[in-house]
């Protein structure tokens, strides 16, 4: 194997463990924000995973909105929102690891056989034809009705979140 | 570009946007009722009016055929009858009532586009837009009851988030054989790679996950049992019929994707079917709750549904149409009863319906009517749905399915036929009699009526679902 080759596999797998390890964080840590400092660990390793692929473009994007926006809205809630004092001590029941661990095992086993076994067929080659404008183009032309319907979806999500809270805080003001 | 054929659509769209008016204004109930009644009848008037249009909108990710219109317009139905039979949104929290007819109309439009997209990621935001909306409605139940509807939307929420999340996975894999997201360019080589590579299958299976949670098949169905006893009836009514439509409608465009070559296919859907049949019917045996009862139900008639559409012929395809009709329509009698039963939106047990017959003759009919239909008991259209379904099964010789589905209709008729003794049986004191309005009474004899009549003379409607099917296989 040529050496850039293989300083490119280590990179790769830097990456991959840098996002599942931070992936890890976030459901195992006990405060709620370590999880989050988790979670944007695992943002910025798929943004390094986006930059192996080649897209530099949605890679910056990763970093600057899920890296930074979202992490700080996550950040600037917990930290203004109630947070509670005791953390509740996760108990993981030794039934439900016996059943959980053989059902992962089996599932993953089951895809790496699956994928070990496809011939992939490698896409047609794109001459680094990741330029903002195709990116552009593709939201705007032939995924716009996919574009317009997550404004809709994220319009759902906001004005249901409100309702949500308005609805269990009137209940327990003892209606 | 014309934008007629989307007619229906835009319906949906204005409905919400004028409920989105109303929760600033906060009108009267009977306003917001009559309103949210004419936009729905005129919604269901649009999709009859566009039901022969056709055509590929949005560069290729949307398609209207007669296939999507004949879905469309049972989803405009179900929505004008569920609003019709919750007249009053006796088990809704007052304040947030404008809120409610918006999120339904804003979930029915994702059902609306679920039944046209043929582009996968379009697939999947339009799933989540009618999920989204249905996690907001659960918890709009009045307060204080038994269940926390809040728990009920939670699960509801998790188990969806998880689904979405393995509907994605298994699409990355087809985007990754394929190149495309496109059914129709999917479709073009798919068939080959069902054949010779094995994460096809795997890919198609998990996509299809997204759908069986809409449907409540087997292994995603945990959700349906505490989102019944959780949200009030009239929410439990919409989440228990529209979003089952939908999805079928994607399972049969996705299943035709695959062609009907497929035996690996086959076979998951098989075994889910069974599994799904049987589950349902064996939890369904002990429930003393009458929705956790129906909730149990409803999961194995997505169990008899699959068995329609794993024969993947027109026949098969199009008895599971027809079926889906008619259990809109028997499940819309169910919770028509158990609605004017309950005058605050409490839940309602097997014992609360004795001497029925006495209190409400009326009411006695409709149950009987609907619990008969479920059952597969001639002469409704829950009969001869089965029947044709089961005769689809039989003439691609899947003996075994047949006769496992056979046993399970035996099984659930105990259950549905308990309700029937119940509401019949004569008590010492039945209770007070319960008034009907007359719209409710009008609602209760048209259902009956529609599950009488569409079960003996079932061919107009069958042929309007062949047509449907024609357009896709």
């Amino acid at each position: 194997m040529h050496f850039y080759q293989i300083i490119a596999e280590i990179i790769f797998w830097l990456l991959v463990l840098i996002t599942i390890g931070g992936g890890f964080l976030a459901i195992g840590a006990r405060m709620l924000i370590h999880s989050l400092m988790g979670l944007s660990i695992t943002f910025l390793g798929v943004a390094g995973l986006y930059i192996y692929l080649g897209s530099f473009f949605i890679s910056l994007l990763q970093v600057l909105i899920y890296g930074g926006a979202i992490c700080i809205v996550l950040v600037f809630g917990i930290m203004v929102g109630y947070t509670p004092r005791q953390i509740v001590e996760t108990r993981i029941r030794g039934e439900n690891l016996l059943l959980a661990v053989p059902t992962c095992g089996l599932a993953v086993a089951l895809l790496y056989f699956a994928i070990r076994r496809t011939g992939w067929v490698p896409a047609a080659q794109r001459l680094a034809d990741y330029s903002i404008e195709r990116v552009g183009h593709t939201l705007l032309y032939d995924f716009c009705l996919g574009f317009e319907l997550i404004s809709l979806l994220l319009l759902v999500g906001m004005i249901g979140a409100i309702i949500v809270v308005n609805s269990q805080e009137e209940e327990s003001g003892g209606q | 570009m014309d934008y007629f054929p989307l007619l229906p659509e835009i319906m949906l769209i204005a409905m919400s946007l004028v409920f989105f008016a109303a929760t600033l204004a906060k009108p009267g109930q009977a306003l917001l009722e009559r309103a949210a009644f004419v936009l729905a009848l005129c919604t269901l008037a649009a999709t009859w009016a566009t039901y022969d249009q056709s055509g590929l909108f949005f560069y290729k990710a949307y398609r209207i055929d007669a296939f999507s219109q004949t879905f469309k317009i049972l989803i405009a139905l179900g929505l004008v009858l569920i609003l019709w039979m919750g007249a009053g949104l006796r088990g809704i929290n007052s304040w947030f009532r404008p809120e409610y007819y918006m999120f339904l109309a804003l979930s029915c439009l994702g059902l609306f586009l679920m039944t046209s997209a043929v582009e996968l990621l379009t697939i999947v935001i339009s799933i989540e837009i009618s999920s989204y909306a249905l996690f907001v409605l659960i918890p709009l139940r009045r307060q204080p009851f038994q269940r926390d509807p809040l728990e009920a939307s939670i699960k509801y929420f998790f188990l969806g988030a998880a689904a979405t999340g393995i509907t994605l996975y298994g699409m990355s894999y087809l985007f990754g054989l394929a190149h495309s997201t496109y059914l129709e360019d999917i479709s073009v080589v798919l068939p080959g790679f069902l054949a010779t590579q094995p994460l096809a299958v795997i890919g198609i299976v998990m996509l299809l996950c997204g759908l069986f949670y809409k449907l409540a098949l087997f292994p995603l169905h945990f959700w349906m049992p505490d989102v019944f006893v959780g949200a009030a009836h009239e929410t439990t009514c919409f989440v228990a019929t529209l979003p089952k439509i939908a999805a079928m409608a994607l399972i049969v465009r996705i299943v035709a994707m695959a062609g009907p070559g497929s035996h690996q296919i086959e076979l998951i859907l098989m075994i889910m079917a069974v599994l799904s049949m049987f589950v349902g019917n064996l939890s369904a045996l002990g429930q003393q709750d009458i929705k956790r009862l129906l909730a149990y139900s409803s999961i194995a008639h997505a169990g008899y549904m699959m068995v329609g559409i794993v024969s993947m012929n027109q026949l098969g395809i199009a008895s599971a149409v027809y079926y889906i009709y008619g259990y809109l329509l028997m499940n819309i009698a169910c919770f028509a009863v158990i609605y004017n039963l309950a005058p605050q939106g409490e839940n309602i047990t097997v014992d609360g319906l004795r001497g029925l017959y006495r209190r409400s003759p009326l009411l006695a009919a409709v149950l009987a009517a609907g619990a008969i239909g479920l059952s597969g008991i001639p002469p409704t259209i829950g009969f001869t749905g089965k029947f044709m379904i089961f005769a689809a099964a039989f003439q691609k010789s899947f003996y075994w399915l047949v006769g496992l589905a056979v046993l399970n209709v035996c099984i659930s008729a105990f259950y549905y036929l308990r309700l029937v003794r119940a509401a019949y049986s004569s008590v010492e004191e039945p209770g007070e009699r319960i008034s009907l309005t007359i719209p409710a009474a009008v609602l209760g004899v048209m259902i009956m009526a529609g599950i009488v009549l569409a079960g003996v003379f079932p061919q107009n409607f069958f042929r309007l679902t062949l047509k449907a099917v024609m357009s896709v296989l």
